[in-house]
Parts: structure tokens; sequence; C-alpha cells
């Protein structure tokens, strides 16, 4: 599953988590395969993201961390661990937050001119 | 060294001035007792501080806020943004200013500043989201919560620098060290500190008990900012000297009840307004 922009959305594309306007009526379904027309309601109601099902290469084209080079990976990896508390710890929520926090930098490396 | 100073010593040496905004901040609290007061009353008291008002376009401009059409009035701000929450803001910004003399030594003011700011707007987007009533309210909290330890920083230098010392030699939170040397953290000097000035016991509380938001009497608003306080510290926007990233109290997010699937949103809005706020509020004039 990934999240792209709306103005990215292409017709065919799987609807992965119901998508609602800001009323809570529901726009498109998850699950549902989006038509031109769909995309263009979902734009009109402003929504900004989707979330859709991806195969593995798009999965992976999405994904910052499967970008990175390993080895720079793994010392973000290693900076982070080092700066929490007793990440041996984890629960769910820390673990996720802590993909979270990985992400973001592995973002900001990725994004950062070179 | 001898005993370390009381809580109640340390707070009662700080001044209570409110800095460069003084005079308008007066002038608001006198405009709103009179019975003449309106809007462009309001306005005006700004407008006699183009610095204010510079940064006030810019932050009612800025993505925090989010208009759809460019305010370009002191007037206008007021009237959108409300009068509370202007005054609010400008009273929470005038506390830290207060402590710029403060030496950098131990903490960079800059960085406590970025650390303060942000945790103010992770608490307010995390109650936006929420729908909490007053999201400004929590910009307070937040902005306010580390406050005690600039009480420290400038009071008793000396113990500070026991704290920072203990600090560096062991693998150990930053409260836990202060608590330590000092016998208090500085929650609770922020917690005399804002009651001394008479700040809503629910403000008092979420900052007294941020690092435990469970002993807090106001459960949500403390466990708002606690969790606002993790996200920061985790993203690593600024410091106020803690350079570990504590613990998440797993209670205070579930009283938070914030879906795990918008953080990565929360996260991405978190930075954007960040860096407009810095914008509006950091930068000098000219």
């Amino acid at each position: 599953m990934i999240r792209i922009k709306s103005e990215a959305l292409q017709p065919g594309m799987v609807v992965a988590r119901d998508v609602k306007n800001i009323d809570g009526m529901l726009l498109a379904p998850s699950g549902c395969q989006l038509s031109e027309r769909q995309i263009g309601i979902l734009q009109a109601w402003g929504i900004t993201e989707v979330e859709v099902e991806a195969g593995e290469e798009m999965a992976k084209a999405h994904d910052p961390l499967a970008q990175l080079p390993p080895e720079t990976l793994a010392r973000i990896t290693a900076e982070l661990r080092a700066r929490f508390w007793k990440p041996d710890e984890f629960g769910p929520v820390p673990a996720e937050i802590f993909k979270l926090m990985l992400t973001r930098q592995a973002r900001r490396i990725l994004n950062r001119p070179s | 060294m001898s005993q370390p100073p009381s809580i109640k010593a340390m707070v009662q040496a700080v001044p209570r001035s409110l800095g460069s905004y003084g005079p308008v901040l007066n002038e608001i609290e006198e405009a709103l007792k009179s019975t003449q007061c309106n809007l462009s009353t309001i306005g005006d008291a700004i407008q006699k501080d183009p610095d204010l008002t510079a940064r006030l376009l810019r932050l009612a401009n800025s993505p925090f806020f989010g208009f759809a059409s460019r305010l370009s009035t002191v007037a206008e701000a007021v009237s959108l943004l409300g009068i509370q929450q202007i005054q609010d803001m400008i009273v929470a910004s005038s506390v830290l200013e207060q402590f710029k003399g403060v030496p950098d030594q131990f903490v960079n003011k800059d960085s406590f500043w970025r650390h303060s700011l942000a945790v103010g707007i992770a608490a307010r987007l995390i109650a936006m989201e929420r729908r909490l009533p007053k999201p400004d309210k929590f910009f307070v909290a937040g902005l306010l919560h580390d406050v005690g330890r600039l009480v420290l920083l400038s009071q008793a230098a000396e113990w500070a620098q026991a704290v920072f010392a203990l600090y560096g030699r062991e693998r150990i939170l930053l409260r836990d060290a202060e608590k330590q040397v000092l016998g208090y953290d500085h929650q609770q000097i922020a917690a005399e500190l804002l009651q001394s000035w008479s700040y809503p016991p629910v403000l008092v509380q979420a900052v007294a008990f941020h690092h435990s938001p469970n002993q807090s009497v106001a459960k949500l608003e403390t466990s708002v900012v606690h969790v606002a306080d993790h996200l920061i510290v985790a993203m690593g926007i600024g410091s106020s000297g803690e350079l570990l990233i504590p613990p998440l109290d797993e209670k205070a997010w579930n009283i938070v009840g914030l879906d795990i699937e918008v953080l990565s949103k929360m996260v991405e809005a978190i930075d954007e307004q960040v860096l407009a706020v810095e914008e509006a509020f950091l930068k000098k004039e000219g």
C-alpha cells in the first residue's frame, strides 16, 4: 500500500483505504478500482492524497528506505537507535514511530541536493 | 556545594516582566476592559509595535492558519484569529523572550526556542486532529512545557552545571539527572512558576506532568503535550538540552487516541508549519 497525490492517480488503480470527505462521506471505498470520473470527483472534493494498492515495484519506487544505499540505511538506523531510550523494549506504537522517523530521515537525505 | 535552592526561591527571583511586548499587552488588556472596545481598538494597539505587526501578519498568512486569502491588515488578522488567541500567543512568546539573557553554555537558546515552538505546533495539530476544543491552548502549553529548565539555567547556574556534568557522564535522561542532583526536576519548577503567575490550572497540570501524564488531573491535555514532545524530540527539531528520546507513555498515547496511520501526515504537517512559523516569529526584521 502506498500513498500518492491525487494529481498522480491513474485510472485502474485500486483504493487501499476508504476515502472520505471532511464530513465523513464515503467517496471511494477500499478495494474499488478507480475510473477517470471517480478520480475527477476525488479531486473536486479537494482530496490531496489517496492510499492505493501497489505492486512490488511501485511500492519500492515510493519507499525512501528502499532507495537508500544499504550502508547509508544501516548508518541512519544505528544513529536513530542510539538516540531512542531502550529501543529493545519497543511495543508496536514506538516501533511504528521509529520507522516513521527513519523514513523521514531517508527522505531528507534523498531530497538533499548533491 | 551546599543545598540546592528551593523551587520557590528560584521562581520568586524570576522577574515578571512581559519583555518588549509588555506595552502592547497592557494596552490590549486595558482595551478589553473598556465598554468601547472593538476590533479596531485592538488592531491599533498592536500596530503601535511595527515589529509585532509584521510578525503577526506573516504568521496569519502562513500555513499555520491556512486561510485561503491573503490578510493584509492587522484588523483582518485580529478578526479572523480572535483576540484571545493573539493575546495567548504574544504572552507565551514574551515568557520565553524574557529568558534571552541566559547563557548558551548548556542549552543553545535558539535550539530551545525551536523545540518549544515545535512542541506547541505539534500539540495544536494533535488537538485539531482529535477535534478538541480550543486547540490554541495546546499551543501555549506546548510552547511553555520546558520553561522550568530556563528558570534553573537563569537562577541557579552552578546547579545547572552540576546537572549537566552528571548528564554528560552517564547515559541517563536529563530529567533524572535533575532529580538526582536537585531532588526535583524542570516540570516542578515550571509548575511553580506558572502557578505563581496565575496561569489556568489545566495548563499548569499539562506542563507539570508532561513526562508522567498519568499523574496529571488533566490527563487528556497533559497526554497531548506528552505525545507532542515525544514526536518533536524524535524528529530532532531543536533541543531543550535532552539529547535522548525519552520513552513514549503508551497510556498517554491511548488517551490521545491518535490513529497511527495519520501520524506520517502529521509529521509532514509539523515540518511544514515549524518552517513557516519560524519565519514569522524568529527572523528579525530588516
